[in-house]
């Protein structure tokens, strides 16, 4: 029996009453029933066979506090790497947990693209958020993801009414900062895309500085009917941050959820993407690219459910691991027996730069059902000495050599993203 | 006259077998030269270790490049002073355009002969003749390195990014094998064009087809890691006459 209390046990017991939506009873009670759900199985230890290569013990170590909210006076020019640079595009951003009002933009949205704080919408129209709060996950959360659940003090609501067409992106940036203790926010955001409606969706967290902080985000995604999301992932916190980051995705009939993530950035980070394809013809693209170097650890896990006949799901995620860096890959695709004609890809290339990097890479297919199509391919390569010879033999250096094939190599996911200037934005980003 | 290039008694290992076992060679600046030889002889070695490839262990000789030894030097730097290589199997690189690829080659260079890197644009007007006189599409330029090129595309690429960079010895292993006839004419008036007093040419080759069109100073006979046999283009049709055997044997 696990005789020392939880951590932010106390954290609790401070602060449940002064949480938003303290004084709604469903709110208070979804929230109680997060933290019990969390007491029990607390954060994951690597007994479990899905932590088996990422322990984290560091982060119960460290002890990281809340922040207490405050009005930290940020330069907007701060900013300029951290964004996108386009006046058009509307945007919030969240400094240490907190909405900055000065730094966000939701001025001339379009009619039926709504974006708030989801703690101001919680307090002025709990009836529209409650659904998305209540809806119960198809599968357990993992303890941190409960811990969110029961803690949150604020995040971003995105909503696209029924059959709205949103042409440009909205940002959503979750910023830490420096301070004289180290800090954990709990974003929890929530995004629905209303039937027949289509949006687009930049969601980055970033660090000013060098500092330590920990990240324990929840990201919740609703599709309904013939709903479209675009959705672009990027963490690029500060190499001593702790990331942990759940995001669940339920798509209903005739969806499409797209979705390209970013893992660049953290000391020691999880991704964790759970989608549910829970309607006929509802189908996802999802890809990505991971980066690991020094000392970092990256793990990516995705779960794909096909829970609805004619449901096609696509993955293709690459790894990039330098250093002695450490990136742990693993794909779960689930079909139930009752299931019909639906088609799973699941491709992870990995490269590694160094004898002393490593991944960890693995599909999970659990097929039930024998009316499906499935694939999955892993691959783990280093830099082909014949084409960095071939190079080299054009008088290309060595080292500008190596960076043409690792960007070669990135290329391949980073080339899908659209439009140019958010492309041209990420790759800036990249160190290589 | 100057010596561009000057092999003395090489001999090679590759992975602990002997390759190359005393190869003599001197190339004079503005020189064409041949090498024939059956399969297996040793002549990709010869050319793939002068352009600097890993791998090979020299455990005897000598190669000077201009005067300079050349064995220390690292790929990019025999690039930069000038040497090319051909390769026999051009290099696939999915992800990196051939003009992203061609152009980081040539800005490397200018860079090094202290000279302002070209943009995209400029490269671009910079080698659509190039591109052009060899009947390289506009896109192959924009297509991964070499991706699903076919044979001939690939060898006209090789000779495409060797007009780019004119270096001052241009090595090309069988640059006319998987090239149509009217390809090889086309490949051959390219060669031609870059002929001048200065730059020497090294030619591997299987056929004297090519040498009829690049008539070459000298024609060299590899067999068994040693060169067997040194005569004018003359020898080339010798050689297509008589095959190998006679000389079996020879140069020992
Ligand atoms: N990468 C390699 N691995 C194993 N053996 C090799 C390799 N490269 C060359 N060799 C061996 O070295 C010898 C010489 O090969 P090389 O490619 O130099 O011949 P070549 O004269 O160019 O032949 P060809 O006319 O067929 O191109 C051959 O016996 C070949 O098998
Ligand atoms: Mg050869």
């Amino acid at each position: 029996m696990n005789t020392e209390p939880n951590p932010y046990e106390t954290e609790w017991i401070a602060r449940q009453n002064s949480l938003p939506g303290e004084a709604i009873p469903w709110m208070r009670r979804l929230r109680q029933e997060a933290m019990e759900r969390y007491r029990a199985s607390g954060f994951p230890t690597t007994r479990l066979e899905d932590w088996k290569y990422t322990s984290l013990k560091p982060i119960l170590q460290k002890g990281f506090h809340f922040p207490e909210p405050s009005c930290i006076g940020l330069d907007p020019s701060d900013l300029d790497a951290l964004l996108i640079d386009r006046r058009d595009m509307p945007r919030l951003v969240f400094v240490n947990g907190t909405l900055s009002r000065p730094l966000s933009n939701w001025q001339q949205l379009p009619q039926g693209v709504e974006i708030a704080s989801l703690a101001t919408r919680l307090a002025e129209y709990p009836e529209q958020v409650e659904p998305c709060l209540r809806a119960r996950p198809t599968t357990p959360d993992h303890g941190f993801a409960e811990l969110n659940r029961a803690l949150w003090r604020d995040g971003a609501f995105v909503c696209f009414r029924q059959e709205t067409r949103m042409p440009i992106p909205v940002q959503l940036l979750f910023l830490s900062l420096p301070s004289s203790v180290p800090v954990i926010t709990q974003p929890h955001t929530v995004i629905l895309v209303e039937a027949g409606a289509e949006g687009q969706i930049i969601e980055s967290y970033a660090t000013l500085g060098d500092c330590d902080h920990f990240t324990n985000g929840l990201t919740t995604i609703f599709l309904q009917h013939g709903a479209r999301l675009n959705h672009l992932l990027v963490q690029n916190e500060s190499h001593a941050a702790y990331h942990l980051a759940t995001m669940r995705v339920q798509q209903e009939s005739a969806s499409r959820f797209v979705s390209q993530a970013f893992s660049f950035g953290g000391r020691l980070t999880r991704q964790d993407i759970h989608l549910q394809l829970g309607g006929e013809e509802a189908e996802c693209d999802l890809d990505g690219l991971f980066v690991a170097t020094g000392r970092q650890h990256t793990d990516f896990h995705t779960w794909i459910r096909h829970d609805a006949s004619h449901t096609t799901s696509r993955q293709h995620y690459k790894g990039i691991l330098d250093g002695h860096g450490r990136g742990v890959f693993n794909g779960a695709v689930l079909v139930p027996q009752s299931v019909r004609e639906t088609q799973s890809a699941q491709v992870n290339n990995n490269l590694l730069l160094t004898n002393t990097a490593e991944i960890d890479t693995k599909p999970q297919l659990e097929i039930f059902s024998n009316a499906v199509q499935c694939t999955h391919g892993a691959t783990v390569g280093n830099l082909d000495p014949v084409a960095l010879f071939y190079l080299r033999s054009r008088g290309v250096d060595q080292e500008e050599a190596r960076r043409l094939l690792i960007k070669a190599f990135a290329g391949e996911i980073l080339d899908r993203i659209q439009p140019q200037s958010v492309r041209a934005w990420l790759e800036n980003r990249l160190a290589f | 006259m100057n010596t561009m290039l000057e092999i003395k008694e090489l001999c090679v290992d590759f992975n602990d077998k002997n390759i190359l076992r005393g190869v003599n060679l001197t190339i004079q600046a503005g020189e064409v030269h041949a090498i024939m030889g059956p399969n297996g002889s040793g002549k990709s070695t010869l050319v793939n270790l002068l352009a600097g490839r890993a791998g090979y262990q020299v455990t005897a000789g000598q190669v000077l490049f201009q005067g300079e030894d050349l064995l220390p030097m690292q790929p990019e730097e025999r690039a930069k002073a000038g040497i090319f290589l051909g390769f026999q199997y051009p290099v696939e690189i999915p992800g990196i355009s051939n003009a992203l690829f061609m152009k980081t080659a040539l800005n490397a260079q200018r860079r090094h002969q202290h000279l302002a890197e070209m943009e995209a644009m400029d490269f671009r007007s910079h080698t659509r003749k190039m591109a052009k006189s060899l009947g390289l599409e506009d896109g192959l330029l924009l297509r991964p390195v070499n991706v699903g090129f076919s044979g001939g595309e690939k060898k006209r690429n090789e000779l495409f990014q060797m007009m780019i960079l004119q270096p001052c010895l241009a090595i090309l292993d069988e640059i006319d094998s998987g090239l149509d006839i009217d390809a090889l004419v086309t490949v051959a008036s390219g060669i031609n064009a870059l002929r001048t007093p200065q730059r020497s040419i090294l030619m591997v080759t299987h056929y004297q087809r090519l040498l009829n069109d690049v008539v070459p100073d000298r024609v060299h006979v590899m067999m068994d890691g040693r060169i067997v046999l040194t005569g004018s283009k003359d020898l080339a049709m010798e050689l297509e006459e008589k095959g190998y055997g006679w000389l079996a044997g020879a140069g020992q």
